[in-house]
């Protein structure tokens, strides 16, 4: 007993860190080890956990940094704000606060770039705002970016990250799905190589639509994939799901994934793709 | 079995994408309770039609509170927030005509009378439709999809 209560008593490393005098803001835990991480160090990382590897949601920014040419990024001149359709009163503000918080105007960002040289229409999403749901807004910029990529004839990039359709827009969230699909019609005719790239989460509404539409569908390690979420599921078929359901590597098996890649990869795994695509 | 091994996200994504190709017209018709992807997989059409009293809407009003006020019970409130009666989807240009449905005591004379008033409507829009060539069918239900969501330019 007594040894038990020095062995508790023992700091850990969490400890160590709680006793030190810590500016605000500038450690994070880690979701899966629960380790206290330094914010540089994660970013230095990729933002990958330096303990247990567990991969952290990216800001679309350092996103774009991951992936894309240093300077060569330039986004679509399209400034554009929803008619809040279904006229929520406390919608509008939320979206302001969000757009101050985060730094960014609305749940992706598209535009073009170069990977390793290969020039692409790119489209990276981002869960911090509004957990990356698809309202008008976002359905448009989808679909203005693979027209983009129909006009220039070049290769579509699109990082996924999502809840779902976006719930304040109602039923005019829910057409996006079939818009965004519209216009992968005719990508698809003009013969132009999509890569969708799934990240921890995609569900609902997008995974229902553009993502996993690609004519190669890759996903990061572990990555939570599917429509509905499993609660739901279970609770409508009354059956307890299989192991591993939703998981990247659960649909690679499954044959709805082609690839799953690492995130220090990605940049090269995108590159090479294309230049294959292109010979 | 198989839909439980990867989920149906890919398949409505797939259906809606032949639909969207389609060389043929394409009538949808919404008749009782339709919502979130699994109606849209099936509901893109050159043509959507919906019964007076039937709804569409992303989600049922119970999930919709749930999602959005994490609370259930509130699904009075959402189905009046949602806009997913016919008159409303109308007005948000999401379905192109209403069918009407007389509320006589007969039941039965009420469904006659809207089987019969579907039926026309049906004939009609082929009519229409057997005028196009097979491009303008598809662009048209193109340009329908790729215009839904209005939005503000900044």
């Amino acid at each position: 007993m007594i040894v038990d209560k020095i062995k508790k008593r023992e700091p850990t490393a969490k400890r160590k860190t709680a006793n030190i005098d810590i500016p605000v803001g500038k450690w994070i835990k880690c979701d899966e080890c629960k380790e206290i991480i330094y914010r540089d160090t994660l970013r230095e990382n990729l933002s990958i956990c330096p303990n247990c590897g567990h991969y952290f949601r990216m800001h679309i920014n350092k996103r774009l940094e991951l992936v894309i040419d240093e300077g060569t990024y330039k986004k679509f001149d399209l400034n554009i704000e929803t008619t809040n359709p279904l006229q929520i009163e406390e919608y509008p503000k939320k979206l302001k606060t969000l757009r101050e918080k985060t730094g960014i105007n609305e749940a992706v960002a598209c535009g073009t770039g170069k990977i390793n040289g290969e020039e692409v229409v790119i489209c990276v999403m981002d869960s911090g705002f509004l957990m990356g749901s698809m309202g008008i807004v976002v359905g448009e910029k989808i679909t203005y970016s693979i027209e983009q990529a129909i006009q220039r004839k070049l290769p579509l990039i699109i990082f996924s990250v999502s809840g779902g359709a976006r719930m304040q827009e109602g039923i005019i969230s829910l057409m996006q799905m079939a818009k965004t699909v519209s216009a992968l019609t005719k990508l698809d005719e003009a013969g132009l190589l999509y890569i969708s790239v799934l990240t921890d989460p995609t569900y609902g509404g997008v995974t229902a639509s553009f993502a996993s539409l690609g004519d190669i569908v890759l996903s990061e390690p572990k990555a939570m994939i599917g429509f509905a979420g499993q609660r739901v599921i279970e609770q409508t078929i009354g059956e307890s799901l299989p192991e591993g359901f939703q998981t990247a590597e659960f649909l690679l098996e499954h044959g709805f994934i082609d690839k799953i890649v690492e995130r220090k990869d990605l940049k090269d795994t995108l590159a090479k793709l294309i230049k294959y695509h292109k010979n | 079995m198989e839909q439980k091994k990867g989920d149906n996200g890919e398949a409505i994504a797939k259906s809606m994408f032949e639909m969207a190709r389609l060389k043929v017209p394409i009538i949808s018709i919404v008749i009782g309770e339709g919502s979130s992807g699994g109606a849209l997989a099936i509901g893109v059409g050159n043509k959507v039609l919906m019964l007076e009293n039937a709804i569409y809407s992303i989600l049922s009003p119970e999930g919709y509170s749930s999602i959005l006020w994490k609370d259930s019970s509130r699904y009075k409130e959402a189905a009046e927030k949602m806009r997913l009666t016919a008159k409303d989807l109308y007005d948000l240009k999401v379905i192109d005509k209403i069918i009407k449905e007389p509320q006589e005591e007969n039941e039965e004379e009420n469904f006659e009378k809207v089987a019969k008033t579907l039926k026309r409507e049906i004939k009609n829009l082929i009519l229409e439709m057997k005028q196009c060539t097979t491009e303008q069918i598809v662009e048209q239900r193109y340009e329908k999809f790729r215009n839904m969501g209005e939005y503000i330019n900044l």
